[in-house]
């Protein structure tokens, strides 16, 4: 959507508060219910959509005023930041409003109240100019043309640094040109992704390495399933061997509740290479054992609409009957070169 | 001396029984208490106090007597009243003479004459009064100006002196007292109330009372009597068959002269009398309880609240000295917040303000478990507790505390249990009106928000009014801000 388009849904809304007030209304949003429950497949999408269960928001319930105002300041925080072209971090967001007399109990709060402008415009915060902090990175045999202000037309080889380059706004919003690569390899830690560029593996898998660091943000998705499309690069998801690591893979393959609400994230063929409950113990991999969190976990991944398929729930089994967890970084026991020379080898070629 | 210490703690005394001696005289002539205080200070550590009544005015044979003598007067007239005639007053006379040899001034004018003047001394050795000088002289009206010179030190007693005539106005709301100090000071008090309260009838001794030397006063006074006749004449709660009860129990005959019995006789009697549980309580009639109406109003008047209760206790004995408890639990800023309500001690309507840590009322008040009835520390409550009774079991003869009776006790938790659940359901109410007014505040600022940042939101120059809005929605009389 164009800034210009934006800008008019954002008025609009604070037009019909207005109006409302002078007729002597209370105002009213209605919006998209977000819960897990109102989650279901959009076949035509190919993705997990919100279902038709709505709530609304009264601003003459007390309950609801406080989330209400808030609502329309971030609101008129986006319209700011789009109108002066500049961003604001979600932190940003959350530390800015304590100037305007707008409190947040913490940014949790605050990152709540963007996902609800979201779902009220269907305009996603990229377009009002706000982002996460950054925590992921990207490395690989690509070159990307940036269209970002001031960086028009300007080409980057993901190369450059052996560091990876940070995904932000810049790198979101740039036009993949050309790539040598064969895969996009996705992983969970900063550690394995070190290791991947030192070792020359992604050299020798033809693989663009991304760094997810814990739930991938949603600007990483994007720019994961803009690769995936536009150079034809299939998606594989290495993570650590516990619930929370097979989840991370799941959201980018078929999206979390959070961002359901947004269209165009998910990778529906990516693939989770693991680790695997049976990876631990075909590589006699050190283990801990469960704990009842992760427990918990598996007993509602289990009953999870994303989870419906045979083989995760196979995954599912596995480790309930296995009871034992694993890191990435757990193949270091065999040695620094293993998790490259074994376990990528026999997973990748 | 008791009571009279300290130099500060000497002119509060003066003051106060002087001023208690003058209540009770008004209460005698059933008259609304117009009493004035002078306080003179002619040298440094030199004052003269000078108390004023409209009461009975004192009968002139008797004047000597009851300022010149300690331990003079002690009458059986068991009725509640706030001083001990004759004995307070004579330890103020005393310590004035001794610290500053000067005489006491008395002028009275009773219903048979029109004024007289005294000037009187104590001959300590022998514990008489010495006349000084003796004139009539004319008092425009009854009553009586008592004028005591003393050392002490005003400087320092002046505050609590004030406090304790305050507070005598809220156990005596009928009573106006004005005080004057030297140039300084020119304030009125009290008159809270405009009718006298029901005085207290006297009573006969209750038989829980009697001991030998009660017994030889009774016999003293009466006639020859029959045994039977002398206990149902000289006691309350003794009847026909209680008395006949009890002679056969202690194996007396009804019909003895009473002047024959002899000190062994005397001594069984009295002990009969003393533990035979077939007597009913004693007469309420002899008390003056302050009550719930004028209670409440003369705190009312005199402190800041936001919550008075009033609870009281039935007539119970000590000794067979009828007494009851009446208090009021208050609420306001004007009292330390703690954990524990702030008391206010009164006994037959008379303030105690020294040794609280000795007195029954403050030790009972720490056993209750205040947190239960909604006092924490930040709670700004007080008691105000009255103790009436035919005599108050003082711990000293300074007469500030109350001793530590178990009946007294007893009375005294079951009471405090009463005004706490009173305290207890007001802060209830108290913490949730604040919470709704937190709540209406908290909505009202949000809504000013809503409405300001949708108008800037939309381009407006100005947000719509909201107040208006918010009262709507919260009608019911809160105020928002």
């Amino acid at each position: 959507m164009s800034n210009r388009n934006v800008v008019e849904v954002l008025t609009d809304l604070g037009r019909d508060v207005v109006n409302t007030l002078r007729d002597g209304e209370f105002p009213t949003f209605n919006l998209p219910d977000r819960g897990t429950k109102n989650i279901v497949y959009d076949s035509k999408a190919d993705q997990f959509v919100l279902g038709n269960s709505r709530i609304t928001r009264d601003s003459s319930n007390t309950k609801h005023i406080r989330s209400f105002a808030q609502l329309i300041w971030v609101a008129y925080f986006a319209k700011q930041l789009i109108e002066a072209n500049r961003t604001s971090s979600l932190r940003d967001l959350y530390y800015s409003s304590e100037a305007f007399g707008v409190d947040f109990c913490d940014q949790a709060e605050s990152d709540r109240i963007v996902l609800d402008l979201e779902c009220l415009t269907g305009v996603p915060r990229e377009s009002f100019g706000v982002f996460p902090e950054e925590h992921s990175s990207i490395f690989g045999a690509v070159t990307m043309r940036y269209t970002v202000r001031g960086y028009e037309g300007k080409e980057v080889d993901l190369t450059t640094s052996p560091d990876g380059l940070p995904v932000g706004r810049a790198l979101m919003t740039a036009e993949p040109v050309s790539t040598d690569a064969e895969i996009l390899l996705a992983v969970e830690s900063g550690g394995m992704f070190s290791r991947l560029i030192e070792t020359r593996a992604w050299e020798r898998y033809n693989a663009v390495l991304v760094q997810l660091g814990g739930q991938a943000p949603r600007s990483t998705r994007a720019l994961m399933k803009r690769l995936r499309d536009e150079l034809d690069l299939p998606v594989l998801i290495f993570t650590d061997g516990d619930p929370w690591g097979m989840h991370i893979a799941q959201v980018v393959i078929s999206g979390s509740a959070n961002s359901a609400h947004i269209m165009g994230l998910t990778i529906p063929d990516a693939k989770w290479i693991g680790v695997t409950p049976s990876d631990i113990v075909e590589h006699t991999l050190p283990s801990e054992p469960l704990t009842n969190a992760d427990l918990k976990r598996l007993e509602e991944l289990s009953r999870d609409i994303r989870y419906t398929g045979g083989e995760w729930q196979n995954h599912i089994d596995e480790f309930r009957l296995l009871k034992r967890k694993t890191e990435q970084q757990a193949f270091s026991r065999h040695g620094a070169d293993y998790v490259v020379e074994t376990y990528l080898a026999r997973k990748l070629e | 001396m008791a009571g009279f210490g300290n130099p500060t703690q000497a002119v509060y005394s003066t003051v106060r029984e002087l001023v208690e001696n003058s209540l009770d005289a008004c209460e005698d002539a059933q008259r609304l208490p117009r009493i004035r205080v002078d306080v003179e200070s002619s040298l440094s550590d030199t004052l003269t106090v000078t108390v004023s009544d409209n009461g009975t005015g004192v009968p002139h044979s008797q004047i000597p007597e009851s300022f010149g003598r300690v331990l003079y007067g002690s009458k059986y007239d068991r009725r509640q009243r706030r001083g001990t005639f004759g004995l307070g007053v004579t330890m103020a006379v005393l310590h004035g003479q001794i610290t500053t040899d000067s005489p006491v001034l008395i002028h009275t004018r009773d219903d048979k004459s029109h004024g007289v003047a005294y000037k009187i001394l104590v001959d300590i050795e022998r514990n008489v009064p010495v006349i000084e000088e003796e004139q009539v002289r004319k008092r425009n009206y009854e009553g009586t100006t008592v004028s005591i010179r003393l050392r002490g030190d005003l400087k320092r007693a002046q505050e609590r002196v004030l406090e304790y005539l305050r507070l005598s106005t809220v156990a005596s709301p009928h009573a106006k007292i004005q005080i004057v100090i030297d140039d300084s000071l020119d304030l009125t008090v009290g008159g809270l109330v405009d009718t006298v309260p029901v005085p207290p009838i006297p009573s006969k001794p209750h038989p829980r009372a009697a001991d030998v030397e009660l017994l030889r006063k009774l016999i003293d006074r009466s006639e020859n009597k029959k045994l039977r006749s002398f206990l149902i004449d000289s006691f309350q709660q003794v009847g026909d068959r209680s008395a006949s009860r009890l002679l056969r129990f202690v194996g007396l005959h009804p019909k003895a002269e009473v002047r024959t019995l002899n000190r062994e006789e005397l001594s069984l009697l009295g002990q009969a009398l003393r533990s035979f549980d077939g007597f009913g309580r004693p007469d309420i009639r002899s008390l003056s309880p302050i009550g719930a109406d004028d209670f409440l109003k003369s705190i009312e008047s005199t402190f800041n609240t936001s919550l008075l209760r009033f609870a009281n206790r039935g007539s119970c004995e000590w000794e067979g000295n009828a007494f009851m408890l009446e208090g009021v639990v208050a609420y306001g800023d004007e009292f330390p917040s703690a954990e524990i309500p702030t008391i206010y001690r009164f006994a037959n309507r008379v303030p105690l303000l020294y040794d609280a840590s000795e007195c029954v009322l403050t030790k009972t008040l720490k056993r209750v478990n205040w947190s239960r009835y909604g006092a924490r520390g930040s709670t700004p409550a007080a008691l105000f507790i009255h103790f009436c009774s035919t005599k108050v079991p003082y711990k000293a003869a300074g007469k500030q505390s109350i001793a530590h009776l178990p009946q007294i006790e007893e009375e005294a938790l079951a009471l405090y249990r009463k005004l706490g659940r009173a305290l207890n359901v007001f802060v209830k109410k108290k913490e949730r009106s604040s919470r709704e007014t937190k709540r209406i505040r908290e909505f009202s600022k949000m809504f000013g928000l809503m409405a300001r940042y949708g108008a800037a939101l939309a381009g407006f120059e100005k947000a719509p009014p909201t107040s208006h809005m918010v009262r709507l929605l919260f009608e019911g009389g809160f105020d928002v801000q």
